[in-house]
């Protein structure tokens, strides 16, 4: 049982590791679907690209001054 | 022909990764404990990643069709990208302490050593969990990028899968000691950026959208990707000393 249970754990860690931060990707990517559907210009695409690398630039910067003010 | 190796190259860079894991559990528990027990329990993890590689791999790629297949699995990869990006970023800035295979070599004898009865069993089950728990990446990165990959994908991806798993076996076997020198943070990077760009290709094409030069757009999102985390690196770097 604890088996399964690690085994669970390990699948949902491969995508999860903030709760917070899977939503805002995940919102990013529905954002970019409802635009991509009303919008069709090659490229913009991109976009997506974009705000998920500026999401992880927020998120890992963010983690880091909450780890430095702990210490 | 650059799909299928970038194909290859995703899955022989992403197994070779948890293959240097797995293999430090295993050296761990044969070197102390003899090699029976801890081989039959990686046999057997093998044997259950590969069935989930032909079970989930097989579904994908006759059941679901091409479009939702890319969105989904597409999601899934970029989440999975974004996620090693995120620990290679923290780990290059030095907020978290790199992977060191020489502590958890030391971690799987501590664990050893405290379980004096049924021997056998014990070594049997921690190479199983070991292997299966980091092979569980692997069938993901497999099977999610060769999934994705059009017809033949998912056979080059299992090629590249076990390549890796064969190259860091023998290469194991050979020097008979955790793997130390392998430089796994750095290939975690470029694999979460490998995978983030390919993720991001793949479910916005399953969202319908048109990428200009088709695939040569994922090396426009790996710059893009790359770019960011460098400029996590420095302006955490700049707010803090660096730890490690």
């Amino acid at each position: 049982m604890r088996f399964l249970r690690a085994a669970v754990a390990e699948v949902i860690g491969l995508f999860v590791g903030d709760w917070a931060q899977t939503g805002v990707s995940v919102g990013i990517l529905g954002i970019g679907w409802f635009v991509l559907s009303r919008i069709h210009v090659a490229g913009i695409a991109f976009l997506i690209a974009i705000a998920l690398a500026a999401q992880i630039v927020y998120a890992t910067t963010l983690e880091a001054r909450e780890r430095a003010g702990r210490s | 022909m650059y799909a299928q190796l970038l194909t290859f190259g995703a899955a022989f860079l992403g197994s070779a990764v948890e293959s240097v894991e797995a293999l430090t559990i295993v050296l761990a528990v044969g070197l102390t404990r003899g090699w029976r027990s801890p081989l039959y329990g990686t046999v057997v993890a093998l044997v259950a990643l590969a069935i989930l590689v032909l079970v989930f791999g097989q579904l994908i790629v006759t059941r679901v069709p091409e479009l939702t297949l890319k969105l989904i699995i597409g999601t899934l990869i970029v989440l999975f990208g974004l996620r090693w990006l995120h620990k290679a970023i923290l780990r290059s800035a030095g907020v978290i302490a790199m992977h060191d295979e020489n502590k958890s070599y030391e971690e799987t004898l501590k664990e050893l050593h405290g379980s004096v009865l049924r021997q056998d069993w014990v070594a049997f089950v921690i190479a199983l969990k070991g292997v299966f728990l980091e092979g569980m990446e692997v069938v993901f990165i497999v099977v999610a990028v060769g999934g994705t990959s059009g017809s033949g994908g998912l056979p080059i991806a299992v090629a590249g899968g076990l390549l890796a798993m064969i190259v860091i076996a023998v290469t194991g076997v050979i020097v008979r000691k955790p793997l130390a020198q392998v430089p796994e943070n750095t290939l975690k990077y470029a694999v979460g950026v490998v995978l983030a760009s390919i993720g991001t290709f793949w479910a916005a094409e399953g969202m319908g959208a048109t990428w200009p030069l088709d695939l040569a757009s994922v090396l426009g999102l790996a710059a893009i990707y790359f770019g960011a985390s460098r400029v996590a690196v420095m302006m955490i770097r700049r707010r803090k000393p660096v730890m490690a």
